[in-house]
C-alpha cells in the first residue's frame, strides 16, 4: 500500500471511529474492509486500526478478530480472554456487564483455553500507546493553554519534565512494537505489550497531574483514557505479570536473548 | 569488497575473531591496560580490515554504510575484546575530523586513529561551562599564522593518553552570539603550554583530566571549520555519539547482564521482577536505538530526537547497576570486584554527554513544542 492511500485509509478510520463506538463500530469496520485488510495485510492494519481505537478514545472487539485468526478459526466469534491476576473474560457486547471500568464490554467467566497471543499482544500494545498518545496530546494543549502565576504552565520545568518523560516512554514502547522480532516472536510480543502497557500507565499518571482539577473531572476527556489504559493494560496480562514472565525467562535460560539487531 | 548484508558482514566478523584470539591479557584491569588492549586490538582490526569498513575511502577507510561499524563495536565490546570508553572516543571524533578538517590533513590523521596508532580527546567542558556549553571561555586569539590559546578544559577523558585534541574555544568578540563565537582547532597535545591532570574521581578510575592551556600556539591550518564553526561541529557530533557508539554500550551492558543473570539464576522467583524490568528497559533501549540506526542508514538527519535515546541509555544503564546492587546484596559493598567500579560508574550516566534534565529540556522545547521556559 503506498503512502498516500494509507492515508486516506487512516483519515477513514479516524473519521468512522470518532463517530462510531462499540457495536456500531464494529459493523461500521466490517464495511470498510477490516476482516480482509487483517488476513491480507496484518502488517498494516493491526497497528493502524489499533493505534487509532487509542488516539479516538473508540472501542470495538476487534481483538477477537486477532485471536481467531491466529488460531486459524473463523473471524466473528468470542473467544476467552485471559486477564491479569488468572482471570478469563469476554470482549462481546451482546452479554457485556455493567461493571467494567470504563464501558468496555467485558465479562468475566471462569475458564478459558490456551491461545497463541502474540499478534493479540502487539494489537494491544498499538492500541495502548494509541491511549498514551491522546492523553499527552491532552496535557500538553492543557499546559499551553492554562494561566497561572502570569504565565503558561509549559513554562515551567517540573510540568516541561513529566511531559517529556511520557513522551520518551511512548517512544520507548513503539519501537519495541515495531521490531520485527522473527526471532522469537512470543518474547518479542510479550515485551512489547509490557512496554506499552508501562508507557499507558506512565502517561497516565503524568498527564493526570498535569491537568491538575479538570483531569479529575467526568467533562474533561482524559478519564476516559485513563480508564481504557487501566483496563487495556490487564487484558492478556499486566505490564507487571508480563515483566515478571520474561524475568523468570531470563532465569530458566542463564542468559539474556537480543531480540534487536541492526 | 563486494557488498554484503551487514548479516553476512557480521557472521564474517565473527568466524574472523573465532580464529583471532583477542582475549585482553589477564590481571590488567587498569585503566592504562585498557588504553593498551584498546590499541592493541585496534591494530589487529585495522590490518584485517575491519575496523576501515564503514568509513570513507578518503580518510583511509574501506566505505560501506556507517552501521557496519555499530556490528564491529557490539561484537568487540559485547565480548569485552575492549572498553566501551576508549572505542566511544574513536566513533565520535574520527567522524567530526572527516567532516571538518581539510581532506589531507584528516586523509593523513585518521588512520593513525582507527589504527590504534593514537588516540584523541575532546576538550569541550570547562569548570565554568557544564550543561551551558556555549558560554565556555578558553579563548584563542589569532597572531599571524597561529592562533594562541589560553584557558582551561575538565572532564578530558583520557587526556593523559591522548596525542591530540579536539578542542573549543571561544574566538568571537562580546558582540557576537555565543553560537557564533566559538571555534573548534586539532591540537598536538605535545604543544608547549599544555598540562594535563588527571582528576581522582569516586569509582577511582582516573579517566576524566583537566586540561590547562598557557599561551599554546596552534597553527592556522589547523583550524576544523572556519571561524565560529565550533557549536556546530559540537551539535553535529551528538548523532555519532548516539548511533553506532551507543549501539557498543548497549552491547557492553547486554553483557554485564548476562554476567549478572548468571550470579543470580540459581535464586528462584524472588528474583524475576527485576531481572524482567532490567530486561524491558535494555530491550526498550536497544529496539530504539536500531530504528534511529535505520533512520540515519535511510538518510534521515538525527537532531534532538536522540535526546530520547539518550534519556534511555542514562535510565537504563544506572537500572542495570541497581539492580545489581540489589540482587547481589554487600558485593558492591563489601567486595572489591567490577561490579562496585561498575556501579559507580553508572552514577554518572545521567550527568556526562548532557544531564538528563537537559535532554528533558531539548524534549520539551523541540520534540514537543512547549516553547521557551
Amino acid at each position: 500500500m503506498d503512502s498516500e492511500s494509507l492515508e486516506m485509509l487512516e483519515a477513514a478510520l479516524r473519521k468512522t471511529m470518532l463517530s462510531h463506538s462499540g457495536a456500531e463500530l464494529d459493523a461500521a469496520l466490517a464495511e470498510i474492509g477490516w476482516h480482509d485488510m487483517l488476513s491480507d495485510a496484518p502488517e498494516v492494519a493491526v497497528p493502524l486500526v489499533f493505534r487509532l481505537l487509542g488516539e479516538t478514545g473508540s472501542h470495538a472487539s476487534v481483538i477477537n478478530d486477532v485471536v481467531q485468526q491466529a488460531a486459524d478459526r473463523e473471524l466473528g466469534a468470542t473467544p476467552e480472554l485471559p486477564y491479569a491476576g488468572g482471570g478469563w473474560v469476554v470482549w462481546d457486547y451482546q452479554t457485556a456487564a455493567d461493571s467494567t471500568l470504563g464501558g468496555l464490554p467485558l465479562r468475566r467467566v471462569d475458564d478459558g483455553g490456551l491461545l497463541r497471543l502474540a499478534d493479540a499482544r502487539r494489537a494491544l500494545g498499538w492500541w495502548l500507546v494509541g491511549s498514551a498518545r491522546a492523553m499527552l496530546t491532552l496535557a500538553r494543549q492543557h499546559a499551553l493553554d492554562r494561566v497561572q502565576f502570569g504565565r503558561p504552565i509549559a513554562g515551567f520545568q517540573a510540568v516541561r519534565h513529566r511531559l517529556a518523560e511520557t513522551l520518551v516512554a511512548i517512544e520507548g514502547a513503539e519501537a519495541t512494537l515495531s521490531l520485527p522480532g522473527e526471532d522469537n516472536v512470543d518474547l518479542t510480543a510479550l515485551l512489547a505489550k509490557a512496554a506499552a502497557g508501562k508507557a499507558a500507565l506512565t502517561a497516565a499518571k503524568n498527564c493526570q497531574q498535569v491537568l491538575g482539577g479538570i483531569g479529575f473531572t467526568a467533562e474533561h476527556d482524559l478519564h476516559r483514557h485513563v480508564k481504557r489504559a487501566l483496563v487495556l493494560d490487564g487484558l492478556l496480562g499486566s505490564s507487571k505479570e508480563l515483566t515478571r514472565k520474561a524475568g523468570a525467562g531470563l532465569r530458566a535460560r542463564g542468559s539474556v536473548p537480543r531480540l534487536a539487531h541492526l | 569488497m563486494t557488498v554484503l548484508s551487514t548479516a553476512e558482514f557480521r557472521s564474517q566478523l565473527v568466524a574472523w575473531l573465532d580464529d583471532n584470539d583477542l582475549t585482553p591479557p589477564p590481571g590488567d584491569a587498569t585503566l592504562s591496560g585498557h588504553i593498551r588492549q584498546f590499541a592493541r586490538v585496534q591494530r589487529a582490526l585495522y590490518d584485517a580490515g575491519w575496523s576501515r569498513y564503514g568509513w570513507p575511502e578518503h580518510a583511509g577507510g574501506l566505505g560501506g554504510p556507517a552501521m557496519l561499524r555499530a556490528i564491529v563495536g557490539e561484537e568487540v565490546v559485547g565480548r569485552r575484546l575492549a572498553e566501551p570508553g576508549p572505542y566511544s572516543m574513536l566513533e565520535v571524533l574520527a567522524p567530526t575530523m572527516i567532516d571538518y578538517e581539510q581532506p589531507e590533513l584528516a586523509a593523513e590523521m585518521v588512520p593513525k586513529l582507527l589504527s590504534g596508532q593514537e588516540s584523541w580527546c575532546q576538550g569541550f567542558s570547562e569548570p565554568g561551562s557544564g550543561s551551558d556549553l556555549a558560554s565556555l571561555t578558553t579563548r584563542a586569539v589569532q597572531n599571524g599564522d597561529q592562533w594562541i590559546v589560553n584557558g582551561q578544559k575538565v572532564w578530558t577523558s583520557f587526556a593523559q593518553y591522548a596525542t591530540r585534541c579536539i578542542l573549543l574555544t571561544r574566538t568571537g568578540d562580546a558582540q557576537t552570539p555565543n553560537h557564533e563565537a566559538i571555534t573548534a582547532f586539532f591540537v598536538d597535545l605535545d604543544s608547549p603550554g599544555i598540562t594535563v591532570r588527571p582528576l581522582r574521581t569516586m569509582h577511582d578510575v582516573d579517566e576524566f583530566c583537566e586540561v590547562y592551556f598557557d599561551d599554546v600556539a596552534v597553527p592556522a591550518d589547523r583550524m576544523l571549520g572556519k571561524p565560529g564553526d565550533g557549536w556546530r561541529l559540537a551539535m553535529d557530533l551528538l548523532p555519532y555519539e548516539r548511533s553506532t557508539c551507543f549501539w557498543q554500550r548497549i552491547a557492553y551492558l547486554y553483557s554485564r547482564f548476562d554476567a549478572l543473570v548468571g550470579e543470580v539464576k540459581g535464586l528462584g522467583q524472588a528474583v524475576d521482577s527485576e531481572l524482567g524490568e532490567a530486561y524491558l528497559a535494555l530491550h526498550t533501549l536497544r529496539c530504539r536505538s536500531r530504528a534511529t540506526q535505520h533512520r540515519l542508514a535511510d538518510g534521515h538527519k538525527l537532531g534532538p530526537d536522540t535526546s530520547i535515546d539518550k534519556v534511555l541509555l542514562a535510565g537504563a544503564e544506572q537500572q542495570l547497576y541497581d539492580t545489581v546492587r540489589d540482587l547481589l546484596p554487600g558485593v558492591v559493598e563489601l567486595d572489591d570486584t567490577e561490579w562496585r567500579t561498575e556501579y559507580l560508574y553508572s552514577r554518572a550516566s545521567t550527568i556526562y554527554g548532557g544531564t538528563a534534565e537537559v535532554q528533558r529540556n531539548i524534549i520539551a522545547r523541540r520534540l514537543l513544542d512547549l516553547g521557551k521556559e
